[in-house]
């Protein structure tokens, strides 16, 4: 903290071009010194570049940075670092057999003769611990593969803080969060800026960006909208702001009434790969023409619940029924034929396969329907018609099939899959978290045609751990917690501190369920290391 | 220091750019050139140990390509190369380590010649009989090889056995098997080699313009067939999607339908398919009888290079093919004519593969680190 009084960072005129497309056009940011400067805007919209530009990953077109008042010109990260700018990757960069404190010193390890001397990084590490009340230095000795996610995401924050980061960049730190890790990750935030450290926190979430900022930026196709007040803007401001028009925060009117059951859930148990048991007894049902939501905290056996309806994972007991017929054991090939859509909850592991070109993508999961294989023969030129029509119906960018899969932002990677998965045609849709980290214009869009859907006569079961969008999509809310559900409610009927209660286990007045918290369901695992 | 530094990175951009854009006939134009500059630098190597440069170069070239019969050598190692090359590249593109190609190579080798040496005295001899045995043979050894590459797929799938261990000790468990049915059994009373008996002499593939008893364009043209076939199953079928899928991204294709257990064991059994199917081959087209395995050329191991160097592309699987018969021809004719280390020859080989694989790592390596492309 050299200069007290100059912006921690001033970025002017900021240009980058990447061949014709120009991600950053003269873009203006100044962060005041212990300030939360939120930095807002779609999938797309040049946060990223932008914060990449700052942290020395790419070189510029235009413009100049200034960081504590002198101007800088940044070849590498390394430069970054040695100004005192610090950066927290969305997708962690941890090495993850290794431990905390070796993640941490990782180049930059003091060393003794030529040796690493752990004993005094372990003292500078557990000092900078001590003085944000950071809780990472119980975990010094533990290997990162054996640590959650949120509690990673600090080991990476205290990486740049014993890097001397004077100003930390966040890149949508809360996507992989729980609500209760993100309310962590704030109080860690509170204390960095008390103690005179400036945060760019990158979110296209706007109850966060409103909830922790000082001053908010909006990026809107590379260009800066304006700088807002985080405390006197409102939601539809930003909102309008991001996407340019107005934004409807509303769900539509059902148009037709629920029909027959499509999905029975009976006395289902499934345990996870650790072989605990995951989901203990749950009962649902779902008909046509209606949304099942189940809210809980991640990790409350959600997860191998949507699992073993979608046929990834073996039931111990209990059984799956749909359209009639019992699939309990049906392979999950024969789950997709019949007619069950699976939106995954990990696009990047499960839904696309990254180094595959978009075309390519179409067909995962479609290796068997008729429209596209023909004698167990891909009719290739189908499948790129396939692919087209998903591009361009849910507005897929960059609109090229060719396209790696990999290659695109997160939120487009997500529309593709969403729209693969909505043009089976299908009876069911299982839909995990299916707008997570996805920007609010895209979120609009999946939203308004799940609810198509459904009003087509869909049934859709949906797994999401935002409250707000179980309730807008949902014509019941199941909540889950600890493998069963604690209560099923009218999600218009219900307030966000009564659903939030449900998902800490405790139940409204008389319920007709179990009291949760007794016998087995105590051995559940909350979800913690996973 | 910074400009210059980013002068270097847009020169390397340029070139993965070019080199991701690299059609065909300039990657064989590249392959030709690093082959002549490792002579090069082979030949400066050999001058340089005090051995005649010139005359080295010369008889590696005459060895593999220098007359109609060096030719016929050159093309009998290239089938061999080119079928093992497949059935590893199959495996290597869905995720699996096959190492055991050379295991399902001789035991395919075998159930052809079991099946010759049986079924003869019950079949018509001529022409007809010769063709019938060999199909015979073949299918068996497709079979043979198939069921034993699908054992260590079933172990990998159902016990977590790792592939790589298990099939090389599949390796030598099939040699040693084999050679201790031909030694008590199949040996000919009064001979003292492992050796079977020969086949008839109507079972064989007709040399042709070659003249030679060991190489057929038969083979050649069955071997060039099974890579256009494998190409076309793991290009345009949903099998082979399912495969390669699998190779890329385990959790996609079991998301997508696919049975990871299961695809580990049709891989495994598809891969050993081929393996047996070069088995025959060398039984049939090379051999004329059946040996003690462990005396067999390592086929199915230096399929592992042509494979890699293929970039484990079933069609890129015949060129490798191809540079490969040429180099073991080539070698072998300099171990045989000239009084040099046969280490100085491996080295200059190893060299010549390193050369034509380095744009190969050039482009992996690039992609990888997200050169060249426009998007990123």
């Amino acid at each position: 903290m050299s200069d007290t009084t100059a912006p921690a960072v001033e970025l002017d005129g900021i240009t980058k071009r990447f061949g014709d497309v120009v991600a950053n056009d003269e873009v203006d940011l100044t962060v005041e010194q212990g300030t939360v400067h939120a930095l807002v805007g779609e999938n797309g919209a040049g946060k990223t570049t932008l914060m990449s530009v700052l942290y020395g990953l790419y070189d510029i077109d235009g413009g100049t940075i200034r960081v504590d008042g002198e101007e800088r010109t940044f070849d590498s990260p390394r430069d970054a670092i040695d100004a005192g700018v610090g950066m927290v990757h969305q997708h962690f960069e941890l090495v993850d057999p290794m431990t905390v404190i070796q993640n941490i010193i990782l180049g930059q390890e003091p060393t003794e003769r030529g040796l690493v001397d752990e004993d005094s990084a372990r003292t500078t590490v557990e000092d900078v611990c001590d003085r944000y009340g950071f809780d990472v230095d119980q975990y010094l000795d533990t290997r990162v593969e054996d640590i959650g996610v949120g509690v990673q995401q600090r080991v990476e924050i205290v990486k740049s803080l014993y890097r001397g980061a004077d100003t930390l960049i966040l890149d949508e730190p809360t996507a992989v969060l729980t609500p209760q890790e993100v309310e962590e990750l704030f109080d860690v935030m509170e204390e960095l800026t008390a103690s005179g450290r400036s945060l760019i926190f990158i979110t296209h979430k706007l109850d966060e960006a409103m909830a922790v900022a000082d001053e908010i930026t909006v990026l809107r196709d590379g260009k800066s909208v304006g700088t807002v007040d985080g405390a006197e803007t409102t939601e539809q401001e930003l909102a309008r702001m991001m996407v340019g028009r107005d934004v409807l925060f509303e769900g539509q009117e059902r148009t037709t009434e629920p029909g027959e059951e499509i999905l029975a859930v009976d006395g289902l148990q499934v345990r996870d790969d650790r072989d605990l048991r995951q989901v203990e007894g749950i009962d649902l049902s779902v008909r046509s023409g209606e949304v099942l939501g189940i809210a809980g905290v991640d990790g409350n056996g959600q997860a191998e619940l949507v699992e073993a309806i979608t046929g990834l994972r073996r039931v111990e007991s209990g059984t799956v029924s749909f359209d009639g017929a019992d699939i309990t054991t049906a392979s999950r090939r024969e789950r997709i034929e019949s007619g069950i859509a699976y939106i995954p909850e990990d696009r990047q592991e499960e839904g696309l396969v990254q180094d595959y070109d978009l075309v390519r993508n179409a067909l995962l999961g479609n290796q068997t329907i008729e429209q596209f294989v023909d004698g167990g023969f891909v009719d290739w030129g189908a499948v790129r018609a396939h692919a087209a029509d998903i591009v361009s119906e849910y507005d897929v960018q960059p609109p090229h099939v060719e396209a790696e899969a990999g290659s695109l932002s997160g939120g487009n990677q997500q529309k593709f899959v969403v729209g693969r998965e909505l043009k089976h045609d299908p009876d069911l849709v299982v839909a995990s978290h299916p707008t997570r980290g996805v920007d609010i214009g895209s979120i609009e869009f999946i939203h308004n045609r799940l609810h198509e859907m459904r009003d087509e006569g869909m049934a859709i079961l949906l797994v999401s751990s935002k409250l707000d969008e179980v309730q807008k999509l949902s014509d019941r809310l199941a909540v889950m917690h600890e493998g069963e559900f604690v209560d099923v409610v009218d999600p218009d009927d219900v307030t966000e501190e009564e659903l939030g209660l449900l998902m800490a286990g405790r139940q409204r007045g008389g319920g007709e369920y179990e009291q949760p918290g007794e016998a087995e369901s105590a051995e559940v695992d909350g979800g913690a290391g996973s | 220091m910074s400009a210059a530094s980013e002068r270097a990175r847009a020169i390397v951009d340029r070139m993965a750019d070019r080199m991701l854009r690299a059609s065909v006939l300039e990657r064989f134009a590249l392959a030709v050139a690093s082959t002549t500059l490792a002579l090069l630098i082979g030949s400066v190597i050999v001058w340089a140990t005090g051995y005649d440069a010139v005359e080295f170069v010369s008889s590696l070239l005459y060895g593999a390509v220098g007359n109609i019969s060096n030719i016929a050598f050159t093309l009998r190692q290239s089938t061999m190369l080119i079928l093992t090359g497949v059935a590893v590249a199959v495996a290597f593109r869905a995720g699996v380590f096959n190492i055991g190609v050379q295991g399902q190579f001789v035991v395919g080798g075998f159930a052809t010649a079991l099946t010759i040496l049986f079924l003869a005295p019950l079949l018509p001899g001529g022409i007809v009989g010769g063709v019938l045995l060999m199909a015979l043979g073949t299918i068996v050894a497709i079979v043979a090889g198939g069921a034993y590459g699908a054992v260590p797929g079933l172990m990998k799938a159902y016990a977590d056995a790792n592939e790589v261990i298990t099939t090389i000790m599949l390796n030598f468990i099939a040699s040693g098997v084999i050679y201790f049915f031909i030694d008590a059994y199949l040996r000919p009373a009064g001979t003292s080699a492992p050796n079977t008996e020969s086949f008839p002499e109507y079972v064989g593939l007709p040399g042709f313009a070659f003249g030679s008893s060991s190489f057929s364009v038969i083979g050649l043209g069955i071997a060039l067939l099974t890579a256009l076939v494998v190409y076309v199953v793991m290009a345009r079928t949903s099998f082979g999607y399912d495969l390669v899928t699998s190779g890329h991204q385990e959790s996609a294709a079991a998301y997508s339908g696919v049975d990871p257990k299961r695809t580990v064991v049709t891989t495994m059994t598809f891969s050993g398919m081929v393996a047996g199917l070069a088995g025959a081959m060398f039984a049939i087209m090379i051999l004329g009888y059946y040996s003690d395995p462990s005396s067999f050329p390592s086929f199915g191991f230096d399929a592992i290079a042509v494979s890699l160097l293929a970039a484990n592309n079933p069609l890129g699987v015949v060129p490798a093919g191809l540079l490969f018969g040429g180099l073991d021809a080539g070698g072998q004719y300099i171990g045989f004519t000239l009084d040099v280390p046969a280490e100085l020859v491996d080295g200059v080989v190893g060299l010549i593969v390193l050369f034509v694989a380095a744009p190969e790592l050039f482009r992996m390596s690039a992609r990888r680190l997200g050169l060249g492309g426009e998007d990123r």
